[in-house]
């Protein structure tokens, strides 16, 4: 390569592509990087906004019972079952998005099981026995049936505790299971950092040579030359500039031995 | 002193590294683009870069000085070992900066140890880059930049004269360019062989590569955590033993004996006294063992005992059990082999059987000399009378050798490191050999070690890899006339 412009030229050049560069990387992982974390953010917020909807269907479901089982209130037949498919329909929302499907397992098992009970309850709970039945029928109003109160007691209470203990787990294991996603981010922040910190140091050496390219083969001679033609001009001390000179200034170096040599020469 | 000359031929030299480094992206891409191929295609770029960047002010130069010559020697040493670095660094995993130029320094110098818990887990673009790194120290990172990149003229010469120890030149016959040729023709030959054969022997093609780049460069890196005893097959550790002894041997040998030269390995001295040492070695360390029962049977006993001692004295460290558990005698056989290690002109490390055979020489002579001391002897080696000037080095190297090797042990138990590690330590990186005993056994690494031993390592590494006198006088070419 020849010509100070071009070799100077091509040097802040790379410099540039340099810095273009690792402006790039550090774009690119940081944009992987914040992805992670909006990924990692939006899981956990879903995650906490099913396990609620799960826990208020369940709690609902559970007072409708209440009131039917205890009270007798056979209005909250539909609620109960609203309540329920509500319920449902949550966890196939969750089992669906679940990275980690296992944690579900427990918690579909005990949304099974408590849908057995329920729809056993509602369907055949007027066909008890006809004493009992009685005993229920002609119960002062507002009393509590007694009957009832044994079925929640000992059939729904233990399965509605089985369930909002599966969805707190549910709730707590996922939250866990984003864990190792939390230290893949870690490295990825790593990641980020470690080619820009690279890139800089790279680029930091070839500016050091770029400016001891600069001062050897410009500022060094032309400093020379300087001094050698005020040595020349002040007391007449032979022009001579030492050192590897290239291009343009070697080329200048020559003309002004030229221009000097012809002002020795005696005018015409 | 040129500086920009210097730093045109390290730049040349980092070209060349960065070839390598794109060359493992390819791997990485044929490999379904593995996470490695993006710290290796960025790094790839930077240090061409940085090695392209002195080109575009710095013209060719046909007339180096012998100091310029060995500055860009050494430059070109440590500024591969930086650049080696930056795959490590970018793909992260178990690589801190310590461990990084630790893994860096090993490959590059063929040492062999690893900070590496899990080798099993990199990607293939990062393996095959760890195995580049070794293969190209193998026979040296200058020496291989000469031999790739186009002619330069007298330089050439005279970066081959630095760069290739005296003791190492001293079976060639030839000029340098043609000694650089012999050079690539039996390294590259050997590895293709040795490829094919363990490849034929179970291997898969890319572990049948790597192992064969790792041994022919007398390494040690493995694909696997259990190294060769992974595969545990007795003809992949036959084919290994011929290989690793062969890449032990000097090169000009080598080539001598295929081409039916007069300088060939039946009659290399210290060719014989190299191959007498393995078999006496490696037998006696099957005997040991066996009589000890840790083998069943005595084939198996000389299988392993054989493996193992060839493994450290070529200065491979590969390993086929865990030779921890062996007798005192076979462990200190075995840290014997770590330190004379093989042949001068050949890919190993260590002191060289070169100069333990002209020590030995030089013992007797003096034993002569004391009954006889009007006697004029002179000290023969292949034939060849040396100079007192190259005894006189030899013994320096020898001293010199010994002197870093218990500096090294000093420091690591300054550390806090037990004393057998921390001298097999020593002994392994000072060699290049690799693994060493205590917690840095054959089936260990240097990952729990604390980071000053792993500098202090690294710079043994470094230290017997430029023959000890090249890395100090670097510290001292301001005073250099």
């Amino acid at each position: 390569m020849t010509g100070l412009r071009k070799r100077v030229t091509v040097g802040f050049l790379s410099i540039v592509c340099l810095l273009f560069f690792s402006g790039m990387v550090s774009l690119l992982e940081l944009g992987h990087l914040s992805r992670d974390t909006g990924e990692i953010l939006k899981a956990n917020a879903r995650n906490i906004e099913l396990a609620k909807e799960m826990l208020d269907a369940a709690h609902e479901q559970n007072m409708a019972l209440i009131r039917l089982s205890v009270f007798g209130d056979r209005s909250r037949d539909s609620l109960c079952r609203a309540c329920m498919d509500r319920l449902e329909n949550t966890l196939l929302v969750a089992q669906n998005e679940a990275l980690d499907k296992s944690f579900l397992d427990s918690l579909a098992f005990a949304t099974t099981e408590l849908r057995i009970v329920t729809d056993n309850y509602l369907a055949y709970g007027d066909l008890r026995s006809g004493d009992s039945l009685a005993v229920s029928k002609n119960r002062p109003a507002g009393m509590p049936d007694s009957l009832g109160i044994k079925w929640y007691n000992d059939e729904y209470e233990a399965l509605y505790g089985r369930l909002t203990a599966a969805i707190k787990n549910y709730m707590t294991s996922t939250q866990s299971s984003l864990a190792p996603r939390a230290e893949q981010m870690k490295k990825n922040a790593y990641r980020a950092v470690t080619p820009v910190l690279i890139s800089v140091a790279v680029m930091i050496a070839i500016v050091l040579m770029l400016f001891y390219f600069m001062s050897l083969y410009c500022i060094t001679p032309i400093e020379r030359m300087n001094k050698s033609l005020g040595d020349w001009l002040a007391f007449r001390i032979p022009f001579t500039v030492k050192g590897d000179l290239k291009d343009e200034v070697l080329e200048l170096k020559e003309r002004i031995e030229t221009v000097i040599n012809q002002s020795k020469q005696p005018k015409a | 002193m040129r500086v920009e000359v210097v730093l045109r031929y390290v730049g040349v030299v980092m070209l060349f590294i960065a070839m390598f480094m794109l060359l493992s992206a390819g791997i990485s891409y044929v490999s379904g683009v593995d996470s490695a191929f993006y710290p290796l295609l960025l790094s790839s770029l930077l240090t061409a870069l940085l090695g392209a960047f002195p080109l575009i002010f710095v013209g060719r130069c046909e007339q180096i000085t012998n100091k310029e010559g060995f500055c860009i020697v050494v430059g070109a040493w440590l500024v591969a070992c930086v650049v080696s670095m930056f795959p490590y660094l970018i793909w992260g995993g178990e690589f801190t900066l310590v461990n990084a130029w630790f893994e860096s320094v090993s490959g590059l110098t063929t040492t062999g140890s690893t900070i590496l818990n899990d080798v099993e887990a990199l990607p293939r673009g990062l393996q095959f880059w760890r195995f580049a790194t070794t293969w190209i120290g193998g026979m040296g990172v200058v020496m291989f930049a000469l031999v790739i990149l186009p002619s330069m003229g007298r330089s050439k010469m005279m970066l081959s004269n630095v760069e290739l120890s005296s003791m190492a030149r001293d079976n060639y016959r030839y000029r340098s360019q043609i000694i650089v040729q012999i050079l690539l023709v039996v390294y590259v030959g050997l590895t293709v062989l040795s490829t094919l054969l363990l490849k034929m022997a179970g291997m898969n093609w890319f572990d049948a590569l790597c192992h064969a780049m790792s041994a022919c460069a007398t390494s040690g890196f493995s694909t696997k955590n259990a190294s060769i005893a992974y595969f545990n097959s007795p003809a992949i550790d036959t084919i290994l033993i011929l290989t690793m002894a062969t890449a032990g041997i000097h090169f000009g040998v080598i080539y001598a004996t295929l081409t039916g030269k007069r300088n060939n390995l039946f009659r290399s001295e210290v060719t014989r006294w190299y191959l007498g040492m393995l078999l006496v070695g490696g037998l006696l360390i099957a005997v040991s063992i066996y009589a000890a029962d840790l083998y069943p049977t005595f084939g198996a006993a000389l299988r392993h005992g054989m493996f193992q001692f060839v493994s450290l004295v070529s200065t491979t460290g590969f390993a086929t059990a865990d030779s921890n558990t062996w007798t005192p005698f076979a462990v200190i056989l075995l840290i014997f082999g770590s330190i004379v290690c093989a042949c001068a002109g050949s890919t190993a490390g260590g002191i060289k059987v070169n100069r333990l055979v002209l020590s030995g020489k030089m013992m007797r002579a003096k034993l002569k000399l004391q009954q006889h001391p009007n006697a004029v002897i002179r000290i023969r080696l292949d034939g060849v009378i040396q100079d007192n000037e190259v005894l006189h080095a030899v013994m320096i190297y020898i001293v010199a050798y010994l002197m870093f090797i218990l500096m090294g042990t000093i420091f690591g138990t300054m550390l806090g490191v037990d004393l057998t590690t921390s001298f097999t330590g020593s002994v392994a990186s000072m060699g290049n050999v690799g693994p060493g005993f205590g917690e840095v056994g054959s089936m260990d690494n240097f990952s729990a070690l604390p980071s000053g031993f792993k500098v202090a390592n690294t710079l043994l590494m470094l230290l017997g890899r430029l023959e000890i006198f090249g890395l100090i006088q670097i510290f001292l070419i301001k005073w250099w006339r």
